[in-house]
């Protein structure tokens, strides 16, 4: 058994740069403690560094395969680290303004990354559900961060309890699965079924069924999705941008091992399953974005309509030809890079969000009328990110919906591509209600006297960064695909 | 005699309690028992296969290991429940789910 312990110093950064933030917090004067920001996204960067200088290459399986560090693992590594260091970033003004506790806030933050980072390495259900709860815990208290306030509250106890309920759920699933095949090991279970195949114990189906139900309420999967609306417009907007990315990118990460290192022989069992969920997520998020009036809200559904998109590379990981489970290594690749493309258009979208509410002080979407006149620039980006969202070209959303739709015509699934299609089309409908909102609508009277809105240097970098990204990935994306392509065959030739 | 369906059977009761509790009960306290309940029932299941399933040893006391790990998360996780819920009572003066209606849709 392999107990390199050396191997887990990215890892030990983390963990060292979230109690470094706390300890600084004490340290600091209370009115610069906001600076703390710079600490954290630093940390993370380094982290990030540190993990591409000693994991460029290896392919190595600790304690027996609990933890599996290979090009998968380094690229989600990377990919949610500098996410979260981005985020710290983007919430620096908003801290600066609504949060008492900066170095709590912080530090919680990199803490939930430390969690990410482990669900996208576990190569065991357990060590990936401690990952997936320290993830979990660090988002709960940083949801109702806002003690006084009435929407955080209701927010982080609809949170909690549905996320307690779904680990229950998980869990159950767990032990079923463990009782069915006597172990925890992706790799095991997936060579139990293999050996089992068109014959497999109901106990174990019903704790895969548990499972998928579990992971469905973390990522928001309809039916499982009902929490994310309110917990999302009840959170600080910094923590509702890391739910909607970061925390759903780590999910995927987890989904996408568990499938193909240990789920694929099964792939008859559930992939009509999977593509149902896809279908019923597609659906309703697209639909039920159409009547929010609160724009924190409407992009809780539109990202459970992403999550849809997602679900739809993860029912295509394979096909069945003449009883064999034939691999579609596109599907993950498409799943990944439909992450990145999203985290990119909806970070700006949420960047754009957080700078609007610092200035007029509401989420609601009439708040947005005229915002082309008010700040050229804001709505520039919010009309790029929300076009990338709804998959228009020359922008990264389309790159990465037409990689998801290859893949599942690839594995056969035409009919849930042409699904996929008419809810984007749905989902174009109220992206350009907002983009006429705020192109074509005048300021409302009541605000005219803060006329344009000022942004400060740093969201002004962000978003310009972020506004060049949804571009060049869209017009240029054959380095990220070549990075993703080596990250997913990783997992797959492990399979 | 005791055999594995038993712990199985019961398993299942107190999760399907747990999941009825969650779903009925109008206290956010009540509905936090209730997800203690499913908590255990996936202890009591995994007690019982640790204790009764026809695997080798070093199989079997890997269910004893994960049922360790589920009542330290599960503590901690109710723990900042309960903290969350109590800043609800402190700014509400109510802890009833039913009322908690600020956002609707």
């Amino acid at each position: 058994m392999n107990i390199n312990f050396s191997l887990l110093v990215p890892e030990y950064v983390l963990v060292g740069v979230a109690f470094a933030v706390l300890a600084a917090d004490l340290l600091l004067p209370r009115q610069h403690r906001f600076h703390l920001s710079w600490l954290a996204a630093g940390g993370l960067v380094v982290s990030a560094v540190v993990v591409l200088v000693q994991r460029w290459d290896t392919a190595e399986h600790l304690y027996g395969g609990l933890f599996i560090a290979d090009r998968f693992g380094l690229f989600f590594f990377v990919f949610l680290t500098v996410l979260t260091a981005v985020i710290v970033l983007i919430s620096h003004d908003y801290v600066r303004q609504h949060i008492r506790q900066p170095g709590e806030f912080y530090a919680l933050m990199v803490f939930a990354a430390v969690g990410m980072v482990g669900m996208a390495q576990a190569g065991e259900l357990l060590t990936a559900y401690v990952a997936l709860e320290l993830l979990s815990f660090s988002l709960y208290v940083l949801v109702a961060f806002r003690r006084e306030d009435a929407h955080g509250n209701e927010a982080g106890v609809k949170y909690i309890v549905l996320g307690a309920f779904s680990s229950a759920l998980l869990l159950y699933g767990i032990s079923m699965v463990w009782g069915a095949t006597g172990t925890t090991y992706y790799a095991g279970i997936s060579e139990h079924l293999a050996l089992n195949a068109g014959n497999l114990d109901s106990t174990l189906i019903l704790g895969l069924a548990l499972i998928f139900a579990g992971l469905g309420f973390k990522v928001a999967a309809a039916p499982f999705h009902m929490w994310a609306p309110d917990t999302y417009q009840g959170a600080p907007t910094p923590v509702t941008a890391f739910l909607a990315v970061a925390s759903k990118a780590a999910a995927f990460a987890l989904i996408l091992r568990l499938f193909t290192q240990g789920l694929l022989p099964a792939l008859a069992e559930w992939q009509v399953l999977v593509a149902v969920l896809a279908v019923a997520t597609m659906v309703i998020g697209n639909l039920v974005a159409i009547v929010q009036t609160n724009i924190k809200r409407m992009l809780a559904y539109s990202s459970v309509g992403q999550v849809g998109f997602l679900l739809l590379g993860v029912a295509a990981l394979g096909h069945v030809e003449g009883g064999v489970v034939i691999p579609v290594t596109l599907a993950s690749d498409a799943v990944m890079l439909h992450l990145v493309g999203y985290a990119f258009a909806n970070l700006a979208a949420f960047a754009t969000v957080i700078v609007v509410y610092n200035h007029i002080g509401t989420d609601e979407l009439s708040g947005y009328s005229g915002l082309a006149k008010r700040s050229p620039h804001l709505s520039l980006v919010m009309a790029v990110a929300l076009f990338s969202l709804a998959g228009l070209p020359f922008f990264v959303g389309f790159i990465t919906k037409f990689y998801l739709f290859t893949a599942a015509a690839e594995s056969g699934l035409l009919w849930l591509a042409g699904v996929a299609m008419a809810a984007s089309v749905v989902s174009l409908y109220y992206y350009l209600m907002i983009v006429k909102r705020m192109f074509i609508d005048d300021v409302p009277e009541s605000d005219i006297t803060s006329a344009l809105i000022g942004i400060p240097r740093l969201s002004w970098l962000l978003l310009s960064a972020l506004l060049i990204g949804t571009v060049l990935l869209g017009v240029y994306p054959g380095p990220l695909a070549d990075a993703v392509g080596a990250a997913s065959s990783a997992i797959f030739s492990g399979a | 005699m005791l055999e594995l369906v038993h712990f199985q059977v019961l398993s299942a009761a107190l999760f399907s309690l747990g999941i009825f509790g969650v779903l009925a009960r109008r206290s956010a306290v009540m509905v936090l028992i209730s997800i203690e309940l499913m908590l255990n029932a996936v202890n009591v299941n995994l007690v019982g296969i640790a204790a009764f399933s026809d695997r080798a040893a070093d199989v079997r006391v890997f269910g004893q290991i994960l049922v360790v790990f589920i009542i330290t998360i599960a503590a901690a996780e109710i723990g900042l429940a309960l903290a969350i819920v109590l800043r609800v009572f402190r700014n509400r003066g109510s802890a009833n789910v039913d009322e908690l209606n600020v956002m609707k849709w």
